[in-house]
C-alpha cells in the first residue's frame, strides 16, 4: 500500500511538469477554440459571449442571416483540403517506399548517408525552398524552359497556382515525414521471410502483397498520418504556390484569425480540421488494434 | 534407383568486399535418389548453405546444372522450384497465424479454402502441434516453431526438402528427439532430404549417406559406417570423429610403421597412412594383435562407460585410446601396452603434409 502511493508519487513527479505543459498549452488553447467556435464574432474583432452555431452553419449549410450566410465555398474548400493532402500522401508514399527499400539495403555507411540526404532540406529554410519551387514551376521557370527547350512543348504550360503544384510542394516538403516510419519498418524487414516465401512458391509480387505489405503496414500508416495531419493544415505551402487559386483550409483560418479578425468563425473552421484529424486517428487506432493482435 | 535430384559440376565464386574472389563451390557433383536422406557435412564456410541455396534457386551457379527428376532447373526462379526449405532462423511470418504460416504454399498455388484446412490440420498433427493453429507464431517455443517450419515446408508436398542447420537452435534433448521426428517424418513421406549441419553425431544417426564438404569440393559421399571407418582422405579420417593417423612404408605386402611392426596389406609399394580409431586399440585380444604400442599414459578422462587414454609412445607421439570402463582404471604416468585387431585398421593413400 505504502509502496503503491509512493510509485503514484513517483509517477506525479515524473509525469507532472509534462502534463502541465500539454494542458496549459495545447489542451488549454484548443479549449478555448472549441469554447469561441460556439460565440458571437465581436464588431471590432474579438468575441461576443453570446452562443452562436453559426459559425458552423456558415461551413455546413444552415446559417441565413444578413451577416452569418451559408456559403459552399468554405465546404469545398475543406473538401480539396482533404483531398489534397490525401494526395499528398499518397504521392510522398510512392516516392518514399522504394527510396526506403533501396536505402535499407545499401552498405551501412552510404545507408547512414542517404538517411542524411533526405532529411537535408529540413537544415533550409522552408520559404527559402518552396519559393526556389517558384523559380521552376512558374511560366518562364527552369521546367518550363526545359520543356520547350526540347521542343516537348511550343507555350508555357500554368504549373504555378495549380493543385499540381501545392500537391507537389507538399509531397516535397513532407516527404522525409513518410520517410522515416517507413524507413523504421522498412528496415525491420526481415529478407528470410521474404526467401521463405520465394520459397514456397510466391512470386514478388505475391511477397509484395502477403508478406512485406502486411509487415511494413504500420510504418505506411503512421507516416500517412504524421503526413495527413500537417498537410491537412497546411497554409505555407498553398499560399506560395496555389496563390489565390488554391485555397486550402489553412489558409482560411489564417485569414479570419489575422485579417478577417473573425476568431469565432476561424475557430469553427479549426474544428472541422480537428475533427477530422480526430476521425483518422480512430480509424488508426482500430486497424491497428485489429492489425497488431 | 532413378536418381531424383543431381547436381552436376556445380561452380560458385563470390566476390568478396575486399575485391578478391570467394570460390564457394568447386565443381560439386552429387546424385540423390528419391526418399534418400543426404546431409551435408563440413566446416564453416565450405559451401553448405551455398550449396543449398543453388537448389532452392536463391543462388544462381556460375556453370553447371541442378537437375530434379529428370528436368534441369537450374534458370528455373527459386519459387518455381519443386523445392522447399527450413530455414536455420525458420524465418517463419510472424504477422500471420499458425495455420496459415503453414498453409502459405498452398494459399499461393490457390487451393481453396476448404483444402488449406484440411491439409493444415494434417500437416499440424504430423509435426505434433494439433490444436494450435490459431495460435500467432510468436507465442510459441523454439521448439515449436521448429516445427511449424518443418510443417509449412511440406505442406506444398515438396519433391525435395532442403534443411540447412534446422536443429541448431535447440537444447540438447529436444535436438535429439527433433533428430527422431525428423526421420520418422521423412521415411513416413518417402522424400529426399538435403540436410546441412555441423553436428557430426546427427549426421552419422540420421544420414542414409554423408557428404563431407570441404574447400568448396565434395571430399567423400558415403554411408555413415563406411565414412566412418574407411574414410577416403586424410581430411574425412581427421574431420570425423577422434583419429590416430600413423605414417607407414609400403612394401608390396606389408605396411612398415615407424617403429619397425609390420602388418599384412594387399596396398602396392610407397608411402600411405595408417588411420587407427580410438576405440580399436584395447587390451589383450584373442586372436592376437596385428599391432601393439607401448606408452606411458599422459592424460585420461573418465566418462563414465570408458576412458580415454592419451598414450605417449616413443616412436610415434601421442596416441589416443578410447577403453571401456570397469576394469583397472589407467593411472597417468603409468606404463600401458595397447593392441590393435587387423580389422581395425585402415590404409589412406596420402601422407599428411
Ligand atoms: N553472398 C555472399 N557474398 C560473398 N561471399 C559469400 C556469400 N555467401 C557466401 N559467401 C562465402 O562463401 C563461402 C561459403 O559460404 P557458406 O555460407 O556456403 O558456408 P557454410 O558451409 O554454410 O558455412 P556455415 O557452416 O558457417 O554456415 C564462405 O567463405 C562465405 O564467406
Ligand atoms: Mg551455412
Amino acid at each position: 500500500m505504502n509502496l503503491a502511493r509512493r510509485k503514484v508519487l513517483q509517477l506525479i513527479g515524473l509525469l507532472g511538469a509534462p502534463t502541465a505543459f500539454l494542458l496549459v498549452f495545447f489542451f488549454g488553447p484548443l479549449l478555448i477554440m472549441l469554447v469561441y467556435s460556439f460565440l458571437t464574432p465581436g464588431i471590432y474583432g474579438g468575441v461576443d459571449w453570446v452562443f452562436s452555431h453559426l459559425n458552423y452553419g456558415r461551413i455546413l449549410g444552415w446559417a441565413d442571416t444578413r451577416y452569418e450566410k451559408f456559403d459552399p465555398v468554405f465546404l469545398s474548400i475543406f473538401l480539396r483540403s482533404l483531398r489534397l493532402a490525401a494526395l499528398t500522401v499518397v504521392t510522398s508514399l510512392l516516392v518514399s517506399y522504394p527510396a526506403a527499400f533501396w536505402i535499407s539495403r545499401m552498405s551501412p555507411g552510404r545507408r547512414d548517408f542517404a538517411i542524411f540526404l533526405v532529411t537535408l532540406p529540413f537544415f533550409v529554410s522552408l520559404i527559402v525552398r518552396l519559393f526556389a519551387w517558384v523559380l521552376i514551376l512558374r511560366p518562364t521557370g527552369f521546367l518550363n524552359q526545359g520543356l520547350m527547350g526540347t521542343g516537348l512543348t511550343s507555350e508555357p504550360i500554368e504549373f504555378l497556382y495549380t493543385d499540381f503544384a501545392v500537391v507537389l510542394g507538399m509531397t516535397y516538403v513532407f516527404i522525409p515525414f513518410m520517410f522515416l516510419p517507413l524507413y523504421g519498418s522498412i528496415e525491420k524487414l526481415d529478407m528470410a521471410q521474404l526467401e521463405a516465401s520465394a520459397d514456397l512458391g510466391a512470386t514478388r509480387i505475391q511477397t509484395f502483397r502477403k508478406v512485406i505489405l502486411p509487415a511494413t503496414l504500420p510504418g505506411i500508416i503512421g507516416g500517412s498520418i504524421i503526413t495527413f495531419i500537417p498537410a491537412l493544415g497546411n497554409f505555407i505551402v498553398p499560399s506560395v504556390l496555389g496563390g489565390a487559386k488554391v485555397l486550402m483550409i489553412g489558409n482560411l483560418i489564417e485569414q479570419q484569425f489575422l485579417s478577417a479578425r473573425n476568431w469565432p468563425f476561424g475557430s469553427a473552421l479549426a474544428m472541422m480540421v480537428m475533427t477530422a484529424v480526430l476521425v483518422l486517428l480512430v480509424v488508426q487506432l482500430r486497424l491497428a488494434r485489429r492489425g497488431g493482435a | 534407383m532413378p536418381a531424383h535430384l543431381e547436381v552436376v559440376a556445380a561452380r560458385k565464386a563470390f566476390r568478396t568486399p575486399e575485391g578478391g574472389v570467394m570460390t564457394a563451390l568447386d565443381g560439386i557433383s552429387v546424385k540423390l535418389a528419391s526418399a534418400e536422406f543426404v546431409t551435408l557435412l563440413g566446416p564453416s564456410g565450405c559451401g553448405k548453405t551455398t550449396l543449398l541455396r543453388c537448389i532452392s534457386g536463391f543462388e544462381t551457379l556460375d556453370s553447371g546444372d541442378i537437375v530434379i527428376d529428370g528436368s534441369a532447373v537450374t534458370q528455373m526462379p527459386a519459387h518455381r522450384r519443386p523445392v522447399n526449405t527450413v530455414f536455420q532462423r525458420y524465418a517463419l511470418f510472424n504477422h500471420m497465424s499458425v495455420a496459415r504460416n503453414v498453409g502459405y504454399a498452398l494459399e499461393i498455388a490457390g487451393k481453396d479454402k476448404r483444402e488449406i484446412r484440411t491439409r493444415v490440420g494434417e500437416m499440424l498433427d504430423l509435426v505434433g502441434l494439433a490444436g494450435l493453429g490459431k495460435r500467432s507464431v510468436s507465442q510459441l517455443s523454439g521448439g515449436q516453431q521448429q516445427r511449424v517450419a518443418l510443417a509449412r515446408a511440406l505442406a506444398g508436398k515438396p519433391k525435395l526438402l532442403l534443411l540447412d542447420e534446422p536443429l541448431s537452435a535447440l537444447d540438447k534433448n529436444l535436438r535429439q528427439k527433433m533428430q527422431q521426428e525428423l526421420k520418422a517424418i521423412q521415411r513416413e513421406l518417402g522424400i529426399g532430404f538435403v540436410f546441412v549441419t555441423h553436428d557430426q553425431e546427427e549426421a552419422l544417426t540420421m544420414s542414409d549417406r554423408i557428404a563431407v564438404l570441404a574447400h568448396g569440393r565434395i571430399q567423400q559421399i558415403d554411408a555413415p559406417s563406411v565414412l566412418y571407418q574407411r574414410p577416403a582422405n586424410l581430411f574425412t579420417a581427421d574431420f570425423l570423429g577422434e583419429s590416430n593417423l600413423l605414417p607407414v612404408t609400403l612394401g608390396g605386402t606389408t605396411a612398415t610403421l615407424a617403429d619397425g611392426q609390420t602388418f599384412a596389406t594387399p596396398h602396392p609399394a610407397g608411402r600411405a597412412t595408417l588411420l587407427l580409431r580410438p576405440e580399436a586399440l584395447g587390451f589383450a585380444l584373442p586372436d592376437g594383435p596385428a599391432l601393439s604400442f607401448t606408452g606411458r599414459i599422459a592424460e585420461t578422462y573418465y566418462s563414465g562407460k570408458d576412458h580415454q587414454i592419451t598414450l605417449q609412445t616413443p616412436a610415434h607421439g601421442s596416441i589416443r585410446a578410447v577403453i571401456r570402463a570397469g576394469g583397472q582404471s589407467p593411472e597417468i604416468g603409468a606404463d600401458l601396452t595397447l593392441h590393435a585387431p587387423a580389422i581395425g585398421l585402415h590404409l589412406i593413400d596420402e601422407v599428411a603434409g
